[in-house]
């Protein structure tokens, strides 16, 4: 390795909650060579994030350094003050977040904000910071920078975002950038560009990278070292190959197989001990529609129109069967949440219909179609369970709700029977129902949102992004739920994501959707694996792959 | 932008029409024959007689209310029952030393309050944060007399740094215009400052938990620059919005403090006529408060699209 840039000693960091301290890092030891990238690999808490804001020195008021060292450079960053933590946060170090929209302040020019950085640690003119400010832009790649230096974080996309994110962390020049999930929430062709874009300045500057991500494959397609992490503890630390080959720790292993590859089959994700359950539904075969079956769903050149501007989606037309499961894909701004969200009829098409069993639903205005009788029917799973949630409603009050509005059931035994029944259904215990969605983990307001969703016992379900703010091993699990509702109830599945790998494995067939319009579509896996178009071609190559071989099913 | 005022300002013509009836309509909701409720208890049978045929009483509603409001449309208000002077002169006479009080009232409670809500944002939950709330209780708890009379006695009567009540002109100078309205104005803005401070406290804590003040922190940037550049124009709009709907209640308590410091304003005009039941003057006070109110409203909704570039009209 060359020359030793940060050294982290047996760090430990504890938070002080309510429910007294709770130790976030405990006990983390790592290197960071000059000009290296290392990947910090875990799930949620996991103090992956923690580590990164402890060596930067964001951590929260209520966490603490409670035990080790951060040297960096051989100058522990623990017992900084003043002006020397000054010079360290921006100018030797920076860091960029998840969530780039949200990291920059909503009503300030971007390239006031990268000129802010600059002004703060070098002497110089506001408008010489200004030319330096447009520099950035141009290195970072932003089209027309002269023009977008006036602009306004909200006009500009997720990927734009990232873009001056990184302008601002590089405008000093720093010895290290700490990348704090810098792709979540981005699709995956933004992610590989932001991520290229990354990788080719830090090593222009010979800049130390440390990408902190739960994403095993952006992880060994960017790092040749990396680090997993476990409840506050590193538990392995090696280079891609090995990691994904030969995993020594349990925890690794199933990090690994939780994490969907190419390759990957629903039924993998699984545990060994859940794989016999599994096995046999999976093998029962499904009923196929009686020859003749009017199709479940039938949608006709469906468009839609916002106010000014082109079309977000046009001549889109599609159909699916009781039970089948379609998967919706392409990247941000390509219309498939406007589609989908016209399909469930939350929002009113201006051209085309929507035909649902047989009957046609397109026309009903949105606002009334919750008295429609298919509203029931319909019924919809969304992106982030914890925004997706109202905060004052219970696990059983939310579940409960689309059954006293829907079915008119009123509350009782019978209403608390069924509810019960649903959670059990997507393996909820029942003792959490009492709870407020701040009391529950993210898999679990997950499962709280799909009981929701099938409680009327919907005949189609529309998922958007149902498992993108999910970690891996959490998403395998709601995976394989979504999978057996699916051949149990004969639950029709509208799978809208950009993870190509999860739509591959849960999805009979693949719709493409670019600029609002169909590309290509068909059986899943043979589109996946034959793209027919230079698009498709495109979204496909942009997933980081994890190269798995024989000796990961052995270790398996 | 100047399309979306011009729009605002036709939208509040209905709004300006409802609240015309209705201060029309005073005198009629009033119980009893408006004529005598205005000629007293000592009037004779031919005195209201008199009333109701100068004031029109004797002609039908509509009709009365349709030539009161052609009459308001080119600037009359009316003529004072009691001193027989034209309303609008009455009010304009009075309006200077109310401004005055409101305008400076309302700049103490910005200077103050803002920076005192800030500050306690910025060190939530330590001692300074309480003390700051805790004197924002007592604010919001005493009454404007109460206050007034206190201070009176301590700053004039005791200390005698101050005038005890009164008002001067600000056309005699600037010192003895404000000397007289200290007083009165903290008085006033107790309840006021209380109110925003406490409120620049809150939308400053939601604001400093956001991801961009710790980008901020993470470009180095210094405290006082995160805070008043980065948080306080981000926190700005429900500040903003307290400080219009304050107005409102600085408009209420004027009418007390006037009364308790002896400024001869729009609150003590208020109190006279009601008492006096002149209804020409009571209706062109109140004509004007919500016309200020609507046009406050305005400011407040424009002051947003300066703060906040997301928000276009």
């Amino acid at each position: 390795m060359s020359e030793e840039l940060l050294r982290i000693d047996d760090l430990h960091v504890a938070f002080s909650t309510r429910r007294g301290v709770v130790e976030a890092v405990r006990g983390v030891t790592l290197t960071v060579g000059a000009g290296e990238m290392l990947g910090l690999v875990g799930e949620s808490g996991s103090g992956k994030s923690v580590t990164g804001f402890a060596t930067t020195r964001l951590l929260d008021a209520a966490g603490r350094v409670t035990g080790g060292k951060i040297l960096f450079r051989g100058q522990d960053v623990t017992k900084l003050r003043g002006d020397d933590l000054r010079h360290l946060q921006g100018a030797a170090m920076s860091m960029i977040f998840q969530n780039p929209r949200a990291a920059l302040n909503p009503i300030r020019a971007i390239g006031l904000q990268i000129a802010d950085a600059i002004l703060t640690h070098k002497r110089i003119s506001k408008d010489a910071a200004r030319a330096e400010a447009l520099d950035l832009l141009r290195a970072v790649q932003i089209r027309d920078p002269e023009a977008r230096m006036n602009a306004y974080p909200h006009e500009l996309s997720g990927g734009m975002c990232q873009r001056v994110m990184i302008a601002i962390a590089i405008s000093c020049n720093p010895a290290l950038l700490i990348a704090d999930e810098p792709t979540t929430g981005l699709d995956v062709t933004t992610q590989k560009v932001v991520m290229d874009l990354l990788a080719d300045i830090a090593a222009a500057r010979g800049m130390a990278t440390i990408l902190i991500t739960h994403d095993l494959g952006l992880a060994a397609r960017y790092c040749r070292r990396i680090a997993v992490m476990e409840r506050g503890r590193i538990v392995e630390e090696a280079s891609p190959k090995i990691l994904f080959n030969a995993p020594q720790h349990a925890y690794t292993r199933r990090l690994v197989a939780a994490s969907p590859t190419a390759t990957s089959r629903i039924e993998d994700l699984v545990t060994e001990e859940e794989r016999e359950r599994y096995a046999t539904v999976v093998s029962k075969p499904r009923q196929e529609p009686a020859h003749g079956t009017p199709p479940l769903l039938e949608v006709r050149k469906l468009a839609k129109r916002f106010d000014q501007g082109s079309a977000a989606v046009a001549d889109f037309s599609m159909t699916m069967a009781g039970g089948e499961s379609v998967g919706l894909v392409g990247e941000s701004g390509s219309g498939k949440s406007t589609t989908s969200r016209m399909i469930c009829r939350l929002i009113d098409p201006s051209e085309g219909d929507i035909v649902f069993d047989g009957q046609s639903i397109g026309h009903v205005a949105s606002r009334d179609f919750h008295r429609s009788r298919f509203r029931k029917d319909i019924q919809m799973v969304f992106q982030d369970p914890n925004e997706s949630l109202n905060p004052r409603y219970s696990a059983f009050d939310c579940i409960a709700h689309p059954l006293m509005r829907l079915d008119g059931q009123r509350a009782g035994d019978a209403l608390r029977k069924r509810v019960e029944e649903c959670a059990e259904r997507v393996g909820l215990p029942l003792d959490l129902l009492p709870r407020f969605p701040h009391q529950l983990s993210g898999g679990q307001k997950a499962r709280v949102g799909i009981a929701r969703a099938i409680a009327c016992r919907p005949r189609l379900l529309v998922l958007d992004e149902p498992t993108a703010a999910l970690d891996v091993s959490v998403q395998a699990v709601v995976l394989q739920l979504l999978d057996r509702l699916r051949r149990e109830n004969d639950i029709a599945l509208l799978f809208v994501s950009h993870d190509l790998n999860v739509v591959r494995m849960l999805c009979d067939r693949t719709i493409v959707l670019r600029n609002g319009g169909i590309v290509e579509q068909g059986e899943s896996r043979a589109l996946f694996d034959n793209p027919k178009t230079d698009y498709t071609r495109k979204l496909v190559e942009a997933i980081p792959h994890i190269e798995t071989g024989e000796v990961l099913a052995a270790a398996l | 932008m100047l399309s979306y005022i011009l729009r605002r300002i036709v939208a509040t013509l209905p709004v300006m029409a409802i609240v015309a009836l209705f201060v029309f309509s005073l005198l009629y909701i009033a119980p009893g024959d408006p004529a005598v409720v205005i000629a007293g208890d000592q009037a004779s049978p031919e005195d209201v007689e008199r009333i109701r045929q100068s004031l029109g009483l004797d002609r039908p509603f509509l009709v009365q209310f349709g030539s009161w409001v052609w009459r308001i449309l080119h600037g009359d208000l009316g003529t004072s029952i009691f001193t027989n002077l034209p309303v609008s002169a009455m009010i304009g006479q009075r309006l200077g030393p109310t401004l005055s009080l409101m305008i400076v009232t309302l700049l103490l409670t910005i200077v103050v309050a803002v920076p005192l809500g800030v500050v306690a944002a910025w060190k939530a939950g330590s001692l300074i944060d309480r003390v700051i709330m805790g004197f924002a209780v007592f604010g919001f708890s005493l009454p404007v007399f109460v206050v007034g009379y206190m201070l009176a006695y301590i700053f004039a009567l005791e200390l005698e740094w101050l005038p005890v009540q009164g008002y001067t002109p600000l056309t005699q100078g600037f010192w003895p215009w404000l000397e007289n309205l200290i007083l009165p104005a903290i008085a006033l803005g107790c309840v006021y400052i209380a109110l925003v401070a406490r409120i620049t406290r809150a939308a400053m804590l939601e604001v400093l938990q956001q991801d961009y003040i710790r980008t901020a922190k993470a470009k180095g940037l210094g405290q006082g620059g995160i805070l008043f550049i980065h948080a306080l124009k981000n926190a700005a709009v429900p500040i903003v919005t307290v400080i219009g709907i304050g107005i409102a209640l600085l408009i209420g308590g004027a009418v007390v403090t006037e009364s308790v410091f002896a400024i001869p304003g729009l609150g003590r005009l208020t109190i006279d006529a009601i008492l006096r039941r002149d209804y020409p003057v009571i209706q062109g006070i109140v004509l004007l408060f919500s016309f200020v109110y609507v046009l406050v409203n305005l400011m407040i909704d424009v002051t947003y699209t300066l703060v906040d570039p997301r928000i276009r009209y």
